[in-house]
């Protein structure tokens, strides 16, 4: 479990140094288990840190998310260091970043956060509705206790996790510069069951699926702004010259995007599933991200965002590669 | 018009009476739920929580063709589309939210096809009973039991729906129902009564919001947007989903040499919303448009239209990814002053 009092007297430290632009880490939200990413420049700040099951967002995508204000004549962009805690899903991002060269290796300072699993924001709002007080939540062997108005309550992990954290096989951060406490057992065994279960439907079944959840599609492109692997700075969805995918929000061009979306991260995706919980309308995005990255274990042996030494899937052609698949 | 009530068991023979065809009611697709015609066979479920797609959407879908045309032409085929709409559940926060909204759309030029589509819409509402934690349509002038906007206010009482007429279109649809609608009685409308307070007691959260539009002026430079906007992702949950957000696009398509020119859904939240040709950017950061949403909701629609562009429904608050809260938002702004 992370060390509470290690992460305040690390994160004071670090935003007074010189060199730290700011830290990023979460605190409690503004009601019931809703947590916020949490950005500190002063160390008094830091007292409101926290890490706990409720962190649920990954905040990587922050380090690429970055609007650059004109910089007036005679000043200069403040290209300072960006410290941000990650739990073990989020420090593949990190080391995903690095494989690509989307940032650079000393302008990140990464506290590293083992984690016993987050919870599935939905799964907790069912079970315990309409909370206005803020809840607090710690991890408790195979349970995750809440503190409610009414008291505490102890839920069987598998019930409120998120499904990510069920499966996972990197609690502990893959790279950091500082560890808030011990690591923790990694039990997670990714099965991909639910891609099975995708694979085994009919064609006509899969699309009949796809049809109604891309028709349910917004546009809003939270699936895109929150992935920390989706920093290119002109985005295919955003020209317009020519106009790749049409505003229009219709069958034809959701699914244009959502498959773009969803080729572009092949060999990519960290499976953080951030896109998938900030989906305002449900759609199982992660489901696509991970038969792209089921392939890609299957046939490349390629984990993304383990080795930071390591070269981009797609750069990293080897003679034996497979190629029965090659149509 | 004397109040009427419609016992549960009817609901599918009044849907039948006046024409299934007409009708939207909520109903959840996909991961969604929002307002569309009923489904073939299963009953309408009116228990489902306020739909995850406002009701702004059926006067003001997504994507709306504006006119037809061909490569050539000098004169576009206009087509305003507007079918006969009884639209019936809707929540009374939806309800006002459109009668902010109508406000902008009959301005000057008066928008034929968000008009056309007002014209021939009845709004059968439908009373809360179980606000959410984040619903404060009490400090806007709302309430559970609102009936502006609508032409009937259903409120459940268990085994029917008590129906208070409010309009002339409100009472066609009665008299069109003819005997399928029962006539209620005085305890009726006492339990009724009793139903709106306690939805209203329910309800948790809000502001005291009168003091905040002669406030946000003088917050211009506030540090409040900056904090605010640090952790947003730029994504357009909060306005694509707001009831009373109606920023649109303009767009062409062309396939060989048939086009359309539609509008479309746009957010202040997005960056290219405010992107000029030549690069510059008026609203370059996060921290502006987080400012622009707040201060046209409760400063510059007031200046115009004199009322609070925002209903309190707590869509913004439920479904932003990054619990980025307009209530928290609202009172920091009256703590600055």
């Amino acid at each position: 479990m992370a060390d509470l009092e290690k992460l305040i007297t690390v994160a004071k430290e670090t935003v007074s140094r010189d060199d730290v632009k700011h830290l990023i880490g979460w605190r409690q939200g503004t009601y019931g288990f809703r947590v916020s990413p949490h950005f500190i420049t002063e160390p008094e700040e830091a007292d409101k840190l926290i890490f706990s099951p409720l962190c649920n967002s990954n905040l990587v995508n922050y380090l690429t998310w970055v609007e650059k204000l004109p910089v007036p004549r005679g000043q200069e962009a403040d290209t300072r260091k960006v410290a941000l805690m990650v739990k073990g899903c989020d420090s593949r991002a990190v080391v995903q970043l690095l494989i690509e060269q989307g940032i650079k290796r000393e302008d990140v300072i990464v506290i590293g956060c083992p984690c016993e699993g987050v919870i599935d924001l939905a799964k907790a709002e069912e079970m315990f509705p309409n909370v206005l007080e803020q809840v607090e939540a710690r991890w408790d062997g195979e349970k995750i206790v809440f503190k409610l108005p009414d008291g505490e309550k102890a839920v069987p992990r598998e019930d409120v996790l998120a499904d990510k954290c069920l499966r996972c096989r990197y609690p502990n951060p893959v790279l950091s510069d500082v560890l808030l406490g011990d690591e923790v057992k990694t039990e997670g065994n990714d099965d991909y069951a639910d891609v099975d279960g995708m694979e085994e439907k009919t064609t006509k079944e899969r699309w009949a699926f796809w049809e109604e959840q891309f028709s349910s599609c917004i546009r809003c492109y939270s699936c895109r702004n929150v992935c920390p692997m989706c920093y290119c700075e002109d985005c295919i969805l955003d020209r317009l010259n020519p106009t790749w995918i049409n505003r229009s929000n219709n069958i034809s061009e959701n699914t244009a995007f959502h498959l773009a979306r969803a080729f572009h991260l092949a060999g990519r995706c960290i499976e953080c599933g951030e896109c998938e919980r900030v989906c305002p309308v449900n759609i199982p995005i992660m489901t696509l991200n991970r038969k792209l990255t089921k392939e890609v274990r299957e046939k490349f042996d390629y984990d993304p965002g383990t080795d930071p030494d390591s070269k981009p899937l797609q750069a990293s052609y080897l003679p034996n590669d497979q190629e029965n698949f090659i149509l | 018009m004397d109040n009427m009530k419609l016992p549960k068991e009817k609901v599918g023979d009044f849907l039948a009476k006046l024409g299934k065809e007409k009708f939207r009611v909520p109903r959840e697709i996909g991961g969604r739920s929002e307002f569309a015609p009923p489904n073939g066979e299963s009953n309408v479920d009116f228990s489902l929580p306020n739909t995850t797609v406002p009701l702004k959407s059926l006067f003001y879908p997504q994507t709306e063709t504006l006119y037809r045309f061909e490569v050539g032409d000098t004169v576009p085929k206009t087509s305003v589309v507007a079918e006969e709409m009884i639209i019936m559940g809707v929540r009374p926060c939806d309800a006002r939210a459109l009668t902010i909204v109508d406000k902008l759309f009959s301005w000057d030029p008066e928008d034929p096809y968000y008009l056309a589509k007002r014209e021939k819409a009845t709004l059968i509402g439908l009373a809360c009973q179980e606000p959410r934690v984040n619903c404060f349509c009490t400090s806007l002038g709302g309430g559970p039991a609102s009936t502006e906007g609508l032409d009937i206010l259903m409120t459940d009482l268990g085994d029917s729906y008590l129906f208070q007429v409010l309009t002339e279109k409100g009472e066609k649809i009665c008299q069109e129902a003819g005997d399928i609608l029962v006539k209620s009685e005085d305890n009726d409308v006492q339990a009724a009564e009793k139903a709106h307070n306690d939805a209203a007691s329910k309800i948790v959260r809000g502001i005291e919001a009168d003091s905040i539009p002669e406030k946000l002026p003088q917050l211009w430079e506030s540090d409040i947007w900056k904090k605010t906007a640090d952790p947003c992702l730029g994504c357009g949950t909060c306005t694509f989903l707001c009831p009373t957000c109606h920023c649109f696009d303009i767009q062409d398509e062309i396939e060989g040499i048939e086009g359309r020119r539609y509008r479309v859904w746009d957010s202040c939240m997005f960056t290219e919303y405010t992107l000029h040709t030549s690069g510059h950017n008026p609203r370059p950061t996060g921290r502006e448009r987080t400012r622009n949403r707040i201060n046209h909701k409760y400063s510059y629609y007031v200046e115009k239209f004199e009322v609070i562009a925002c209903v309190g429904c707590g869509r913004c608050i439920n479904l932003c990814p990054v619990n980025i809260d307009i209530l928290n938002i609202l009172s920091q702004v009256k703590e600055a002053l």
